[in-house]
């Protein structure tokens, strides 16, 4: 079932009177339960296409549609509800609020949501039991190593049970122990809980452990690879 | 969850906080002490004038008020202060006659205002009995009438007690009339002014003089329960007084009673701009944290914050910083002022300009409630709109921006 479906994207800046296309007539769709990755050089466009794709940033040209709704027509008040519905992110610095512990990071957008306190200490601790920190619930982030952080940041993520997880380059900061934890997580998420990440990335473990590779070299799409 | 968050932000840069919640409250008491201190000097001001010559309200004649002629007088003054004694809210009633003299002394001469009184009365009334620094309040001494004058005056004229004095005024008949009195004590009031033009005789001595009728009276002085029922008795006493004129103490002083209101408007200029002055540290302060969490307030809009609670949760940061300041600052403000409701504030240094004006020379500070209470919700409303410009500012963050922001 398609979840994600993205119709001659283009996002072009003005820089000094040039303009740059970051995006250039790129087309995809994502299914649900994928596992994609999207690699390319720095500055071909992968965060730019993420950003617009999570409703962070608007498009010059096509469309975006997740869930059958069509983004570039949402206001922006409706486009915050919705990410906060159906999208969740995970940042290569983790950006966690260092005055909550992890386990207040992770009931945050829950708190957001309107959820009540019995069901938000259910969720919380299955996320927090799913990415192996269960015992670390008290704690604030700047008492986690980098590899704790990113795994609260993926299981606040998750806590909306969102339609799809969009992480930009979030083994960045890890080292490589840190990242085979955080990736081994994702995959068995993926895998048991069918939940679908989109992944822009340099780095290859990330490529290795993803089912579909989609490559782009100055915003358009060079190769698209499903393993 | 905001309000936790908040909180908790606001103790993220403990030493930034602190000193911050410091000025703030460091300003608060000083505008507390400033607002007490100064209210303290007025309601002196006003209570010694009230206490010493005013009282709360005066009867006189219709035309007295005109030029103070003494031909204008209350016949029947005895029957009215009976009535007016027989009201719950008044707690003494004084007649006085009234006569502009001339009076020469041994070392010199010098005009004023002469104040027939009864004693036993007038002590109810006025406390110029309680501010004697020699003598008696006009007890009778010897076989001359007895005097009560002010230091100044004593001071000028070269008084003591027991000293001989004159007085020459034109009486009820038109007829120049000379007396002689001896001076039975020297009363010192805040007012070097007041005690320099006034002096007290004996109500019949005054009457004698004066050649007036029985029971007259040019001045009907009532001390209420309380000074600021004046304006409510003011009518249910008109109603006794017939066609003479009642008056409060604001009428007959009015500018007595514009000094209270400058001063409360001069309070509240001090007040302003202590405000002011923490309004911009307070700007400065959540313009930085805002700053400082950039990239945070980036990730907070792209998981699903909106703008609404995110410009509220800077809001309350404030909020919180600026109340908790407020009631370090009120607390501390307040017992300082409360020290010094019962300790003075000891001006001797500035004693003779400020007795000049009526101005005593030791301040206790008053405080009231309500001002308390106005000075912390000025800090709070300071707090919320001072923070407004920063919460914009975060609400114009592009949260793809932000969340990259190193």
């Amino acid at each position: 079932m398609k979840i994600i479906e993205i119709k001659n994207l283009r996002k072009v800046y003005n820089s000094d009177s040039v303009a740059v296309n970051a995006v250039n007539g790129v087309d995809l769709s994502f299914e649900e339960g994928e596992f994609s990755a999207i690699v390319g050089p720095s500055g071909s466009g992968k965060t730019t296409l993420l950003n617009i794709v999570g409703g962070l940033d608007d498009a010059t040209e096509g469309s975006v549609s997740i869930d059958g709704v069509k983004i570039n027509d949402l206001s922006a008040r409706k486009l915050t509800d919705f990410r906060m519905e159906k999208i969740g992110f995970v940042f290569q610095a983790y950006n966690l609020i260092p005055v909550l512990t992890a386990k207040e990071n992770v009931e945050f957008i829950m708190h957001l949501q309107g959820a009540g306190k019995k069901a938000r200490d259910k969720r919380t601790s299955e996320l927090l039991k799913a990415v192996g920190l269960e015992g670390m619930e008290n704690r604030r982030p700047s008492k986690l190593s980098g590899g704790q952080q990113q795994r609260v940041a993926v299981a606040r993520a998750l806590a909306s049970k969102p339609k799809f997880v969009l992480a930009d380059e979030p083994t960045a900061n890890l080292d490589s122990k840190s990242t085979e934890k955080l990736l081994d997580i994702m995959e068995q998420l993926n895998k048991e809980e069918k939940i679908t990440f989109i992944v822009s990335t340099h780095d290859q473990r990330v490529v290795k452990k993803a089912r579909r590779v989609i490559t782009i070299e100055d915003g358009k799409v060079v190769s698209d690879e499903r393993k | 969850m905001i309000w936790s968050i908040a909180w908790r932000n606001v103790w993220r840069s403990k030493s930034r906080s602190l000193i911050m919640i410091a000025a703030i409250a460091i300003g608060l008491i000083a505008g507390v002490f400033i607002m007490a201190f100064m209210q303290g000097l007025v309601d002196a001001r006003v209570q010694s004038a009230t206490k010493s010559e005013l009282a709360h309200l005066q009867i006189h004649a219709p035309r007295f008020a005109e030029n103070n002629d003494i031909k204008f007088y209350i016949p029947d003054s005895q029957e009215l202060m009976d009535k007016i004694a027989g009201k719950d809210s008044v707690v003494a009633v004084s007649r006085r006659l009234l006569a502009e003299p001339f009076v020469t002394a041994a070392h010199g001469t010098a005009g004023g205002t002469l104040l027939g009184v009864e004693p036993g009365l007038e002590k109810k009334v006025t406390d110029i009995s309680n501010q004697l620094i020699d003598g008696t309040y006009l007890e009778k001494t010897s076989r001359m009438a007895p005097v009560l004058v002010g230091a100044k005056l004593a001071e000028k004229l070269k008084l003591k007690t027991g000293s001989k004095l004159n007085v020459q005024l034109v009486n009820r008949s038109g007829d120049l009339s000379l007396k002689g009195y001896r001076v039975s004590g020297i009363y010192k009031t805040a007012s070097t002014g007041y005690d320099e033009s006034h002096l007290f005789v004996r109500y019949q001595d005054l009457k004698a003089q004066l050649g007036m009728e029985e029971n007259a009276a040019h001045e009907i002085a009532i001390l209420l329960q309380k000074g600021d029922q004046a304006d409510l008795v003011k009518p249910s006493i008109q109603k006794m007084a017939g066609n003479n004129i009642v008056e409060t103490w604001k009428e007959i002083s009015p500018e007595m009673f514009l000094l209270t209101n400058m001063m409360g408007q001069v309070m509240y200029i001090f007040v302003f701009i202590i405000i002011l002055a923490l309004g911009f540290g307070i700007v400065n302060t959540m313009l930085m944290a805002v700053m400082e969490r950039t990239k945070e307030i980036g990730m907070l809009m792209a998981v699903g914050m909106n703008r609404r609670k995110i410009f509220f949760m800077i809001i309350f940061e404030a909020v919180m910083l600026t109340v908790t300041a407020g009631l370090i600052g009120a607390v501390i403000g307040t017992l300082i002022t409360k020290y010094f409701e019962t300790t003075p504030i000891n001006l001797s240094i500035l004693a003779k300009g400020l007795e000049k004006y009526g101005f005593a020379s030791q301040v206790y500070t008053s405080l009231s409630m309500g001002t308390l209470i106005t000075i912390f919700i000025l800090v709070v409303f300071t707090g919320i709109v001072s923070a407004i410009y920063p919460a914009r500012r975060a609400l114009k963050l592009n949260p793809a921006e932000a969340t990259r922001t190193d």
